[in-house]
């Protein structure tokens, strides 16, 4: 073999390694999903679901946006409803809880449609009997062996249920609809699969990203189809109609998001990029009364794709800092204890 | 024995040729230099990897800092720069050495031989890119850790296809303004630096230049800033192969029409 053969080969064995290596960690990575970001148990849900989203606590605890915004984590400043929480159930959200996956069902179900996943580390004893002896009116039922928590139970708008689908998963939501999942969830069975749409919309979400949301055509239909023409006087502008909607963020090193809408055709599209960029041009024609939103407007992009609107934010913690209202500067400002006597 | 009136098969001419240009290309002084700017990207990562996050907040993530250098270095400006010094010369350099004569005389036919020195090209460029990539890419990834690695690998094979995807095409390209022009550098930046800013442009003109193809294929959409911002557009993919592969037959098939009639007269 020559010289340069060898060369070659040497190049090829390096990428081959490189892209071996690649495909062996994304099989073995642990945040591996049953369809895009949405994990096994997620799958349970009922075929009719028309969207989903998803929060990665722990990315989130874990962010800059947590740091600066949810105050001292562990110490005295820490929110009261978690102490209690904490107190009550052993559950501390922050440290226990990893991910939370929020689905909801067509419409005509309304909001009793609703099923939370939460996936976490939990003290199944000690929230079984928070339950059962702080809350009121609570009733339980045994659903094919998983013991069921029964809020509200007799009233007009139908009980609500919490379940462990096991011991790392909560499922808390209207009764039908934990029942339903318990059963797929114990069956085996993964019916969201057949919802074809939306599973290729989950397919297409980001990977590691710290929260997301899809959604098909008939959520968006409840949205309004024009906004008010900046001309007043009844004027309006027409929004063409979305198909379907696929949201990311991040909040690591700065807040980012991404949202991908899909029109009914390239045309529709392009308006909607349009009406898109007009929003964001009469948020910087209100940079004369204040300037960061000159930046805020400028940290916006929208491209198109063929029949797809790309919407990009992305904004540093600073320009947050200096959008936040001004807080008066306490430490200088306030009296001296001895002050005034 | 072989019959020596007919000449030597396609294949086995065009294997020779590869052989023999292949050890000119490996080891020249312009694949020391194209090594040193492919290997900047890697540089770079290792930079952001041991220095920034200490000294400095950063404010891209190593995977958006990954698509920064796919899209902005490998695709928009080194590899058709490797492109354009490799694949111009595939012809240039045997007239200038005045050692084309050697070639021509020999029982082969010039189709083989620009297949041969193309091959090798493809070989040479491959060598010095996609190891790069890989190295950028795992340098910048793991830099936290093997967190988000997993999810970026389909992010890296499809790179991998697409950078390769441009220095075919840059080289079918470079390889045509080769054989037809006898100073086909100038043109060739001509084309890279000024024609390929209309990608930015709105309407169909886009359309007429190769990174609007190229581009549109990688997944990383980093944000872009004025004209660019706005009217940047992102073709369908089927559309985009389609247009890139038809490119490189046309642009092979022109070289080796163009390489096979014409007369080379070597100035002495």
């Amino acid at each position: 073999m020559t010289r340069s053969r060898l060369v070659v080969l040497s190049s090829l064995v390096v990428v081959g390694v490189g892209v071996v290596g690649a495909l062996g960690a994304l099989y073995l990575d642990p945040a591996r999903a049953a369809v895009g970001p949405l994990p096994a148990e997620g799958l349970a849900l009922p075929s009719d679901t028309r969207f989903v989203l998803g929060f990665d606590v722990r990315r989130f605890v874990d962010s800059p946006f947590y740091r600066r915004f949810a105050g001292d984590r562990q110490g005295p400043g820490r929110a009261p409803a978690f102490v209690d929480l904490e107190e009550k159930t052993g559950l501390n959200p922050e440290r226990d809880v990893d991910r939370i996956v929020v689905a909801g069902r067509g419409t005509e179900k309304g909001p009793e449609g609703g099923i939370v996943l939460a996936s976490g580390r939990f003290d199944r004893t000690k929230l079984s009997r928070a339950i059962e002896t702080q809350t009121k009116g609570v009733t339980t039922k045994s659903h094919g062996g998983t013991t069921v928590y029964l809020f509200r139970e007799g009233s007009r708008r139908g009980a609500a249920a919490a379940a462990f689908l096991d011991d790392d998963t909560l499922v808390l939501g209207s009764q039908p609809s934990v029942e339903a999942t318990i059963s797929n969830h114990a069956g085996g069975k993964a019916p969201l699969r057949a919802n074809a749409g939306l599973v290729a919309l989950l397919e297409g979400v980001k990977p590691g990203a710290t929260f997301w949301a899809v959604g098909d055509q008939s959520v968006l239909s409840k949205l309004p189809l024009s906004l008010p023409a900046p001309g007043g006087e009844g004027a309006s502008v027409a929004i063409p109609p979305v198909k379907s909607v696929v949201v990311t963020g991040d909040l690591d090193p700065v807040v980012a998001l991404e949202m991908t809408g899909e029109a009914a055709d390239a045309r529709a599209a392009q308006n909607l990029a349009d009406v898109v960029r007009g929003l964001v041009a009469l948020a910087s024609l209100q940079a004369g009364q204040r300037p960061e939103l000159k930046e805020l407007a400028s940290a916006v992009s929208v491209t198109t794709d063929d029949t797809r609107v790309h919407v990009n934010l992305r904004v540093p913690y600073e320009l947050l800092d200096s959008l936040a209202p001004k807080r008066p500067a306490t430490s200088s400002a306030e009296p001296s204890p001895g002050a005034g006597r | 024995m072989r019959d020596t009136s007919r000449p030597v098969p396609f294949g086995r001419a065009a294997r020779g040729v590869f052989d023999l240009a292949l050890e000119g290309m490996v080891w020249s002084r312009r694949s020391v230099l194209m090594a040193v700017l492919v290997g900047l990207p890697v540089v770079i990562a290792i930079i952001y990897r041991v220095f920034l996050p200490a000294q400095l907040k950063p404010r891209l993530t190593p995977f958006e800092l990954y698509g920064g250098l796919v899209v902005f270095v490998y695709l928009r400006n080194l590899l058709p720069l490797v492109a354009l010094f490799y694949a111009t010369a595939l012809v240039a350099d045997e007239v200038e050495g005045k050692t084309l004569t050697y070639l021509l005389t020999r029982p082969i036919r010039r189709e083989a031989i620009l297949a041969g020195k193309f091959a090798a090209y493809v070989a040479t460029t491959l060598s010095l890119a996609l190891p790069a990539v890989v190295l950028t890419f795992f340098i910048l990834l793991t830099s936290r850790g093997r967190a988000g690695l997993g999810g970026a690998v389909p992010d890296l094979l499809r790179d991998l296809g697409v950078l390769a995807l441009a220095l075919l095409v840059y080289g079918a390209l470079f390889t045509l303004l080769g054989v037809l022009l006898k100073r086909p550098v100038i043109p060739g930046l001509f084309f890279l630096f000024v024609w390929e800013l209309v990608a930015n442009l709105p309407g169909y003109l886009p359309r007429l230049t190769l990174t609007a193809y190229l581009r549109s294929l990688v997944r990383h959409r980093p944000a872009e800033e004025g004209i660019s911002e706005i009217f940047g557009q992102v073709l369908p993919s089927a559309l985009c192969l389609e247009v890139l592969a038809a490119a490189v037959v046309v642009f092979l098939a022109a070289a080796a029409w163009i390489f096979s009639t014409r007369e080379y007269v070597m100035e002495q």
